[in-house]
């Protein structure tokens, strides 16, 4: 389930208020069962990335396609897909959330 | 605990093995092995077999006991180990805890991978069960993606460029020349490397290894049983293993697998030795990028300059510390589960003096063995038994 525009649904401890990107079953910092979804805003840093030139058979359709590690400003680390990877400027550059597909975030820099 | 040695030592050439099936490999490896073993087969009091894809791309399980039987073997445990890229290096340190333990007097490990039958797609999808699959999977990023985001981060911390990293392809390539059983030597040069296909920005054709089929075995025994060994016995000083991220944003940095660290911290500790008495070094080069992550996490080379050292000879044999004499999974080949025990044949061969591309004077040597993005590591330490 995605969630509402320009935010990214990550995972959030009803007990400590820890947040985890997920999936994940138990909180991993206090290990309570009280994980429940939240949304994060879907900004941050663009800490690296990679153009897929030979994807696994289940991607092979997409063609060419970048996956990036996206640090969020809510400090979780995600991988997700970057789209226009041209249009970045270097590593660290700001990147915003654009949309979500079969739960990939998929991120454009700013 | 006691003290263990490895005696016999067996392995096929890695490569294309077309027609054979996993069996056959891992029989004629592991018979191998026994036959240099200096105890006889009755004493085998457990096998560890190391596999990681034969469900997916062959279904087949339950090699252990195949294997096993084949060999005429006793009715002991036979148990297959899976840690993905790890799962040689795990068998080994199963069985020497077995006999360690004083459970066995005596343990096979044996590490069989059979990949070349398939396609490549089925290969890339096989390879991604060692991603954490609700997390990183999804995105479509692959091995090669993984160490593409890994050279970004390591090129703009280090500076770190492309002609440096095809430094370690260069040596690895030339290195698995002299290796009888590796399946990829070359004589390259960076333009070489550098007109070659695109695989993850910045991974291209010449940072991966191949896809490969091979098996290869040794015998773990207590030490007090390893004199009547025809060949000289190799002490093991240490077989750690650890866990590290399933998942990339798991990791505090991209450029560091926390699992490489801490194991090699701990078998350190274990030999009570440091990285300055360590004569040679087997590890995991899955990718050109992974050997400079991989030198610096078991602390042969300080932070940052993995790739300036190999640009700068002093990882070939010779230089101050020879990294994968045997050509390393580069060159010499990566089928998958064997990986691991492969770098155990290497290493001891080394040790005694026979390797084909030696090292001088080779006392102690390290394996390093690392699984998944991350998630599973060994370390062993092994000595000459008369240095």
């Amino acid at each position: 389930m995605d969630a509402k525009p320009g935010t990214l649904e990550v995972l959030r401890c009803g007990a400590c208020a820890a947040l985890d990107p997920g999936p994940r079953e138990i909180c991993p910092r206090c290990h309570q069962a009280s994980l429940q979804p939240h949304a994060v805003a879907g900004e941050g840093r663009l800490l690296t990335w990679t153009v897929i030139r030979r994807p696994p058979a289940a991607f092979r359709a997409e063609g060419a396609y970048a996956v990036a590690v996206i640090e969020l400003d809510a400090g979780l680390k995600v991988t997700g897909r970057l789209e226009a990877p041209e249009d970045v400027n270097g590593l660290g550059s700001r990147v915003r959330l654009v949309r979500s597909k079969d739960g990939v975030a998929i991120f454009r820099a700013v | 605990m006691r003290e263990v040695a490895i005696t016999g030592v067996g392995s096929t050439s890695f490569g294309k093995h077309d027609g054979r099936g996993l069996e056959s490999l891992a029989v004629e490896a592991a018979n191998a092995a026994l036959r240099r073993a200096g105890v006889e087969r009755k004493e085998i009091g457990a096998v560890y077999l190391g596999n990681f894809i034969a469900g997916p791309l062959s279904g087949q399980e339950v090699l252990a006991g195949i294997v096993a039987d084949e060999l005429g073997l006793e009715n002991i445990p036979c148990t297959k180990v899976e840690g993905a890229c790890a799962s040689g290096g795990i068998a080994f340190r199963h069985a020497v805890l077995s006999v360690a333990a004083g459970l066995c007097d005596a343990a096979l490990v044996v590490g069989v991978e059979k990949m070349t039958h398939a396609s490549g797609g089925q290969v890339t999808q096989a390879l991604n069960c060692a991603m954490d699959n609700r997390s990183d999977g999804p995105s479509g990023l692959t091995f090669p993606g993984l160490f593409g985001l890994a050279w970004r981060i390591h090129a703009a911390k280090y500076g770190t460029t492309r002609d440096e990293v095809s430094a370690v392809v260069i040596k690895n390539k030339a290195n698995g020349l002299k290796n009888p059983l590796a399946q990829l030597g070359a004589d390259l040069n960076p333009e070489i490397i550098r007109q070659s296909q695109p695989i993850a920005d910045p991974i291209q054709l010449y940072d991966c290894c191949p896809v490969s089929d091979g098996a290869a075995a040794v015998i773990v025994v207590a030490k007090d049983r390893a004199r009547g060994a025809p060949d000289l016995p190799i002490d093991v000083l240490a077989a750690v293993q650890t866990r590290g991220s399933p998942r990339i944003g798991g990791h505090q940095d991209i450029v560091s697998f926390d699992a490489t660290v801490k194991a090699a911290e701990r078998a350190y500790q274990a030999a009570g030795l440091t990285a300055k008495d360590i004569d040679l070094v087997e590890l995991h080069d899955c990718f050109s990028m992974a050997e400079i992550i991989d030198s610096e996490d078991l602390g042969l080379i300080p932070r940052g300059l993995g790739a300036k050292w190999a640009a700068e000879g002093r990882t070939r044999v010779g230089g101050d510390i020879p990294i994968n004499a045997s050509g390393g999974l580069l060159a010499k080949g990566h089928p998958v589960g064997a990986t691991g025990v492969g770098q155990l044949y290497e290493a001891v061969l080394q040790l005694r003096g026979m390797h084909a591309n030696q090292v001088d004077g080779a006392g102690i040597a390290m394996t390093h063995n690392l699984g998944g993005a991350g998630i599973a590591c060994t370390v062993s330490i092994l000595k000459r038994s008369d240095a």
